[in-house]
């Protein structure tokens, strides 16, 4: 304590850690536009930052046995099409019947497809079990087909899982090709002796959405339900189709069961799809890696995928890009400078190797932002996704033949090609000891073969936010000091210096509160039938602002007035410094449940958090900078504002073609749809946060 | 003293207190809003709120065991009181058609949660009196005046009401809840000076969770020395100036004044104190007498404190909770374990005596601080202890309006306490993180309460050296 007093006597002596963190707030402005501008840079050079992927599981060994898929299973697998697409019986039963062909264990899964719901919480509650509207009707049940092979070497407390939709009303002749390669890979594991893991081969009934069928299949395989309601109207159902369908099948001796039957637990899955069309340059996989709420399956996955066809079967393995961008000028431009750069930087020493060339650069940029946009929406790119909900690693793999698979003259050797890529990875997969823990989770890729781990792709994030607790901080202080010299004046009023913030802090929880019930709002629009988009969307609006009104007056109702306040100078500012806090919890919450949201987000919220100004103080100065400021802030206000934001968003990433306000409600109603995490980033924290910055800039200082 | 600044005070008082009966009515309404919507929020599995001493789950569990004739301390399933079972334990079975389950368990947290807040708030109008009459004896009137305007007692009642960890504690069927409300008799007994009152909740504090324990410190120099005042030593240079005054003045005006610093002045009372005891004596050989007659067929109490407060003291279950012991004890080598536990837990019980001797002047200020002490470093931690501190925390809200960092310090509670779900989905559900993602929220969690701790104390020194500087002054001023 004697020490203490000799401080406060003395020149107070500061740490040189305290000392920097003073130089920061005092010069925050400069400091928030370095960071601002160093993050976008970092943005920028992303895909220069790239790392090569790597196998990182010693125990995945890829392509280290060569293939076992002959012409034989190719030839039977030949022939399964051909029965499949040209037989009158029900496909399923023809599958079927080819699964216990094989001694397979066969069962039927029958399913009703979902509804879609609201589950504006479903991200933090565990997975539950869906609900099953009593009013379907039989015929609208789907039938997924799973054939099991029991591994001779394991003991049945693994699996892997392979995944076919198809269409049984319709099988046009991709999936056809699809079923095929699944066959010829299915009969070849029937007798081999190396199988560690049980195999499931998934025929989904996609004519309702292929996710929806494997979703349901998985539900029942991971978490079973026992209502009531549902044995009774399966039973009811069963009368009609699956009985009397097993009667009849002449292979229900010994294989086929009428219960669900299951493997162990899943180490990976395989959805494998064969595009329609033909009319590429050379046979290509495309792999879509992304489930909801931007999980990515594990790395070591797709570089097995990608090892296995690049080094084995010859396959050009791509992944989505976003074509807009190809040919976009800047992004070309920028390309070049950064490859004459790294030229100037070999020319100096011959050791650094960061540049790239501007082809490598712009691909690598396409593919990043393609994969960025898909994470940071939260929707699932394929029915894989549904896998990723049970921690399950799952990749949907789409083959693209040369032709297309109706005038096809080597399908003989396009099945054989992609049955040998699938029986690589399986018996990669095979191999492995543990569930996938030893390479990346959380990456983004910038083509098949390069990845950006977390570690990179977290500095650009971090300096664009960086500026919002500095920022905070400075108004902070400042606010305090100018409230600190007004309290000394009148010394008989209590002095809650330190505590100023509270008034600004309820006025931010209310604002958010709105933002909470304006994303429940959809909810009980929902319920309104027959409803355009449109009118959806325009109700919406009405009801948001109409609530916006409602707490306003409850806000400024007396109950809520802790201490009479007058408004106050420097009100605003701590006003601005909450939101910015706020801002910052939000964003940081976001990059750690779905990084892509929250960069993105971060680039359209964080320049109007760190500008916003009254713009009546900014017409009072009657200066250029002002003027010039007040016209910046406006413009980052409109650009913010939710909806006009996702036409940006989406004019920059996708093509833009036309422009509906039902487009809005559209894409809000499939994020909901697909559980996203997005939509309650931009309900409750990019909704309010913008709502803030304009009442700081309509502020009556 | 003028009679216009009292009238405006006493008229806020009165709108304040009518709002507070609405807004304590609110929480109410709020929590039982709540507790209709148990399945979406599954609260009560959460490792934030039930740990395996406060969960319900587990004494439920504990209640059929012993319903079944075995007993409840058997497969380390329950580790409580044999008391909480007894209460609480046919509640837990009782289910109302139609209704959700446990809804009697929960009705019970939340009266559990306004009984301790209307504790809160009468100990606070006890202590905000005696310390605006110890300011006034020393002679600074402005500042007892000011201290008056803040109710302190409302304040933190409602803090503790409205604090979303205590909502989510009670709405969670933690049984911390109890725990908190057995503390809080614990202080209102001593600032009321009601020596059985304050020795049950001892008692009870102790027996249901070990921790409060080191409470008895506070509460005998509460009893000894009466509630918070400024430094003691401000009085003894007053009471001289004052007897010098005296002397040569007239004696009849101040006699009163003198008499009251005289009560304050009276070192330490000792009878209070050893009443204190007695009671404590008593209550806890009652409690023993209770636990022996209910695990009598079983092994008997022996049993009861290895698996309550053995299992508390060892740590075994090293589940993650928001604490940051069972990140450690899962990594540390066995034989080095009980050294390691020794070394833990003494961490609380170095800090108790300096603590004692800096703050002696103000017991309750101490009490909160071994609690904040306490619940950052017990072996399972929930965010039923941190609403407890919360709420004890706007007691000395006059004391504090000068805290450094009170910004920071809010988002940043803000931030962990959504930012620790988020990194356990991230780990358990997702498979993408891992235990380190959920132990750097626990890290930054135990920061933060050491900021709030270091800060908080600061500000009340802080507090006695602006009191001490302006009685020197004044002081100086009536001797020159």
């Amino acid at each position: 304590m004697v020490e203490n007093d000799s401080v406060t006597e003395k020149k107070p002596r500061i740490r040189p850690i305290v000392r920097l963190g003073f130089f920061l707030i005092s010069h925050s402005n400069y400091v928030s536009l370095l960071c601002f501008l160093s993050g976008i840079v970092a943005l920028l050079l992303l895909p220069i930052l790239a790392n090569n992927t790597y196998i990182s599981e010693n125990a995945l060994m890829p392509g280290s046995a060569n293939s076992m898929l002959s012409t034989q299973h190719v030839s039977h697998a030949n022939k399964f099409i051909n029965d499949l697409t040209h037989s009158d019986i029900e496909s399923h039963k023809t599958v079927a019947q080819y699964m216990s062909a094989l001694d397979a264990e066969v069962t039927y899964h029958k399913f009703y497809p979902q509804l879609n719901q609201f589950h504006p919480l479903h991200f933090f509650t565990s997975s539950d079990s869906g609900i099953i509207s009593k009013n379907i009707s039989c015929s609208s049940l789907g039938i997924n087909v799973a054939g099991i092979i029991r591994a001779p070497r394991g003991d049945g407390k693994e699996a892997i899982v392979l995944v076919t939709p198809y269409n049984p009303k319709k099988v046009g002749p991709g999936e056809a090709l699809s079923l095929g390669i699944a066959y010829s890979v299915f009969s070849l594991l029937s007798r081999v002796t190396w199988l560690a893991k049980d195999v499931i081969w998934l025929v989904a009934d996609s004519q309702y959405g292929e996710y929806s069928a494997v979703s349901a299949w998985l539900r029942e395989y991971q978490a079973p339900v026992f209502h009531e309601a549902e044995i009774v109207n399966s039973e009811t159902c069963n009368d009609s189709i699956a009985i009397s369908e097993l009667g009849q099948n002449p292979y229900s001796d010994r294989n086929s069961y009428g219960g669900f039957r299951r493997a162990g637990t899943m180490a990976a899955a395989l959805v494998i799809k064969v595009d329609e069309q033909g009319n590429h340059h050379e046979d290509s996989l495309n792999i879509y890696p992304e489930a909801s709420n931007g999980q990515m399956p594990n790395l070591d996955l797709i570089n097995i995928v990608n090892y296995l066809g690049v080094h084995k079967t010859g396959f050009r393995i791509k992944v989505k890009k976003m074509f807009s961008l190809l040919g976009s000028r800047w992004l070309n431009t920028l390309g070049g400078i950064f490859e004459s750069l790294g030229q100037i930087a070999r020319s100096l020493n011959p050791q650094w190797k960061f540049g790239i060339s501007a082809t490598e650069y712009v691909e690598g940029a396409a593919t990043l932002a393609s994969s960025m946009y898909s994470q940071g929406l939260g929707v699932p790119t394929g029915s894989h996704g549904a896998f990723r909900d049970y921690q399950v690693d799952a990749i949907t793999l789409k083959i693209s033949p040369k032709d297309s698979p109706t005038k096809m003259i080597r399908r003989n050797d396009f099945i054989l090609r992609g049955g040998r890529l699938i029986e690589g990875v399986i018996r990669s997969i095979n191999n492995l000891l543990e569930k996938f823990h030893q390479s990346f989770f959380l990456y983004l890729l910038s083509s098949s073969s390069k990845y950006v781990s977390v570690g990179v792709y977290m500095i650009p994030f971090a300096l664009l936010v960086a500026p919002l607790p500095i920022v905070a901080a400075s108004l902070h202080a400042d606010a305090s000091k100018s409230t600190l010299q007004s309290t000394y004046s009148s010394e008989v009023e209590v002095s809650h210096k330190s505590w100023k913030w509270l008034n600004s802090a309820r006025k931010v929880l209310v604002i958010h509160l709105w933002g909470a019930v304006v994303s429940l709002l959809p909810y009980f629009l929902y319920q309104i039938p027959n409803s355009t988009p449109t009118t959806n969307f325009t109700v919406w609006g009405i009801l948001s602002a109409f609530s916006l009104i409602i707490l306003y007056f409850i806000l400024g109702s007396p109950i809520f007035e802790a201490a009479p306040s007058q408004p106050e100078k420097g009100e605003w500012a701590s006003l601005k410094s909450v939101t910015i806090s706020t801002a910052f919890i939000g964003l940081s919450l976001m990059s750690v449940i779905n990084f892509a949201t929250a960069e993105i987000g971060a680039l359209l919220i964080v320049p109007i958090c760190l500008m916003a100004r009254p713009l009546k103080l900014d017409a009072q100065a009657r200066s250029w900078r002002a003027l010039l400021r007040a016209t910046c802030n406006l413009a980052l206000g409109f650009i913010a504002f939710p909806p006009v934001a996702y036409f940006l968003v989406k004019g920059a990433f996708e093509d833009f073609n036309g422009t509906n306000v039902g487009d809005y409600w559209n894409w809000v109603e499939s994020l909901w749809t697909w559980n996203s995490a997005t939509y309650l980033y931009v309900g409750i924290v990019h909704l309010p946060c913008w709502a803030l910055c304009i009442h700081i800039l309509f502020h009556p200082c | 003293m003028s009679t216009k600044t009292e009238t405006p005070v006493k008229k806020k008082n009165q709108k304040k207190i009518q709002c507070f009966w609405s807004w304590v009515i609110g929480s109410v309404i709020l929590r039982l809003i709540i507790i209709y919507f148990p399945k979406n929020l599954n609260l009560s599995s959460r490792p934030e709120v039930s740990t395996p001493l406060t969960s319900i789950r587990r004494l439920a569990e504990g209640y059929w065991l012993k319903q079944s004739s075995m007993s409840p301390y058997a497969g380390s399933m329950y580790h409580g009181s044999p008391l909480l079972l007894t209460l609480l334990g046919p509640l837990t079975v009782k289910r109302i058609e139609g209704q959700p389950d446990h809804l009697l368990c929960s009705l019970v947290f939340v009266i559990a949660d306004v009984v301790t807040a209307m504790l809160i708030c009468a100990a606070g109008k006890k202590l905000q009196a005696a310390y605006s009459s110890s300011l006034q004896s020393i002679g600074l009137h402005h500042l007892s005046e000011d201290s008056d305007i803040l109710p302190s007692g409302d304040f933190a009642a409602l803090l503790y009401l409205w604090n979303p960890f205590t909502i989510v504690a009670c709405v969670g069927l933690s049984t911390s809840a109890i725990e908190n409300l057995m503390v809080v008799v614990t202080l209102y007994g001593a600032c009321a000076r009601l020596a059985p009152l304050a020795a049950f909740g001892w008692v009870m504090a102790t027996h249901l969770s070990l921790y409060p324990a080191i409470l008895i410190i506070p509460v005998i120099l509460l009893f000894g020395y009466g509630p918070d005042a400024p430094p003691r030593k401000l009085f003894r240079q007053r009471t001289n100036l004052e007897v010098d005054d005296s002397a040569s003045g007239d004696r009849s005006c101040l006699e009163d004044e003198l008499v009251n610093e005289k009560r304050m002045l009276n070192v330490f009372s000792w009878r209070p104190v050893v009443l204190f005891l007695f009671w404590a004596l008593l209550w806890s050989s009652y409690v023993l007498v209770l636990c022996g007659i209910y695990v009598q067929q079983h092994s008997g109490l022996q049993e009861m404190f290895k698996s309550t407060y053995g299992f508390i003291l060892t740590i075994q279950d090293l589940s993650p909770n928001i604490g940051v012991f069972w990140y450690f004890f899962a990594e540390v080598f066995d034989f080095f374990r009980s050294f390691f536990l020794i070394v833990f837990h003494g961490n609380i019980l170095l800090m108790i005596l300096p603590l004692a001797l800096r703050l002696n002047h103000r017991p309750c200020f101490l009490a909160f601080v071994y609690i904040v002490l306490s619940s950052m470093l017990k072996s399972y931690p929930s965010v039923g202890d941190s609403a407890l501190y919360l709420g004890l925390l706007g007691l000395f809200a006059y004391e504090l309006k000068d805290m450094q960092f009170s910004f920071f310090l809010f988002s940043g509670y803000v931030g962990v306490s959504l930012l620790s779900p988020v990194m356990h989905n991230l780990w358990i559900w997702r498979g993408t993180g891992n235990a380190n993602f959920y132990f750097a929220t626990a890290i930054g969690y135990a920061c933060l309460q050491i900021i709030l701790v270091v800060e908080s104390v600061s500000a009340m020194l802080n507090h006695d050296r602006m009191i001490t500087k302006l009685t020197t002054a004044k002081l100086q001023n009536v001797k020159s």
